[in-house]
């Protein structure tokens, strides 16, 4: 089976209903996305499918069609960290950092779906991706940082 | 509201995902042979579908919130983490269904067993239009919501029933998996208790 993920193709010998995230981590050796839950309730897993946030734990290989996969390990371009990436440290938003890869990857796909988010805009696209050292203030701040300078850019 | 050939037309909808894995067969009583008492009972059938938590949950109306109710969630509260799917009812103004909602192949019928994980189909999740408002609603009014070409997509009786057919979502409601209570009845015997219904007239409980 073949997929691209970071813009390197590779083949895999796993069973089509395999979660992406185990083909990454146990197969790929691309440890950024987490395991968290297993059933999408945290979104520590969040990588990108063509752009989209998608949590990689409920999709199956075999369901991946040819969707190119982004993980946080290819978020940024090869000399600039991507807006959210450099919002993320400018605010210190991680204490642990167990979710913040899927944090990351999920706020870069919202700013893509809504450029210039509310706060409530923000809890809505944000809520379902979980921070159990409570970094939710600031990881408001962040996107809100990162939103102005991908306006600026 | 009428139809008249059309109803001695049989359908068969070859599709590999129903629940009952058979084809559907869309095939109405002629017309004129349904009392409006047997279509007032056969809608009394179809409501019990439309107001199931398997249903009813994600046909919320002007609310843009999914509901989690039925025997294994409790007391009925909104879907978890903050869910709205704006008025794309795809959740494309925030957070799309599809992150957590993956599209399966049509022939991976396991796909949903494990309890509490996100429902998948083989095509994308999405709430109901606002005007397939359901939930907490009485029979009368969603009989007379579904009977309305301007309130249930301008369809007729036999679209309804190709509707069932097709929208691989609704099977979803039959096979949910993960421990929750499937619809009741089959998703056969909701299309034929449809077309009974439909041959009869459309009737509602108060008229």
């Amino acid at each position: 089976m073949r997929l691209t993920v970071n813009g390197t193709e590779y083949e895999v010998d796993v069973t089509p209903d395999m979660p992406l995230l185990w083909v990454l981590r146990d197969e790929l050796n691309i440890t950024g996305p987490k395991y968290g839950c297993g059933i999408a309730q945290c979104g520590a897993c969040t990588v990108h499918v063509d752009g989209l946030a998608v949590r990689s734990c409920q999709l199956a290989i075999g369901d991946l069609a040819g969707g190119e996969v982004t993980t946080i390990e290819g978020l940024a371009q090869p000399n600039s960290l991507h807006a959210v990436q450099e919002a993320w440290i400018e605010h210190q938003v991680a204490q642990c950092g167990y979710c913040q890869s899927g944090q990351i990857m999920q706020a870069a796909s919202f700013l893509d779906l809504n450029p210039t988010p509310t706060d409530e805009d923000i809890d809505t696209a944000m809520s379902a991706n979980l921070c159990r050292c409570g970094t939710y203030p600031r990881i408001r701040a962040a996107i809100h940082a990162a939103a102005k300078k991908l306006q600026e850019a | 509201m009428k139809f008249t050939a059309s109803l001695c037309l049989a359908i068969a909808v070859a599709t590999g995902a129903l629940a009952e894995g058979a084809d559907l067969v869309i095939a109405p009583p002629a017309e004129g042979s349904v009392s409006k008492q047997v279509g007032l009972e056969a809608w009394a059938r179809i409501y019990e579908v439309a107001s199931h938590p398997r249903c009813a949950n994600c046909h919320t109306g002007p609310s843009d919130r999914p509901m989690w109710s039925g025997p294994t969630y409790g007391k009925a509260r909104p879907h978890g983490m903050n869910i709205r799917a704006g008025e794309s009812r795809i959740g494309a103004e925030s957070l799309l269904c599809s992150t957590c909602h993956t599209t399966k192949a049509e022939d991976w019928e396991n796909a949903n067993e494990m309890p509490h994980a996100a429902p998948r189909v083989a095509m994308g999740w999405a709430l109901a239009p606002v005007e397939a408002h359901w939930f907490g609603r009485t029979s009368e009014e969603i009989c007379a919501q579904l009977r309305d070409p301007d309130l249930n997509g301008g369809r007729d009786v036999l679209e309804i029933a190709e509707h069932l057919g097709h929208d691989l979502i609704l099977h979803w409601a039959w096979a949910p998996g993960g421990g929750r209570e499937p619809a009741p009845y089959s998703l056969q015997e909701h299309v034929d208790d449809i077309l009974i219904w439909g041959v009869a007239g459309y009737p509602c409980p108060d008229t």
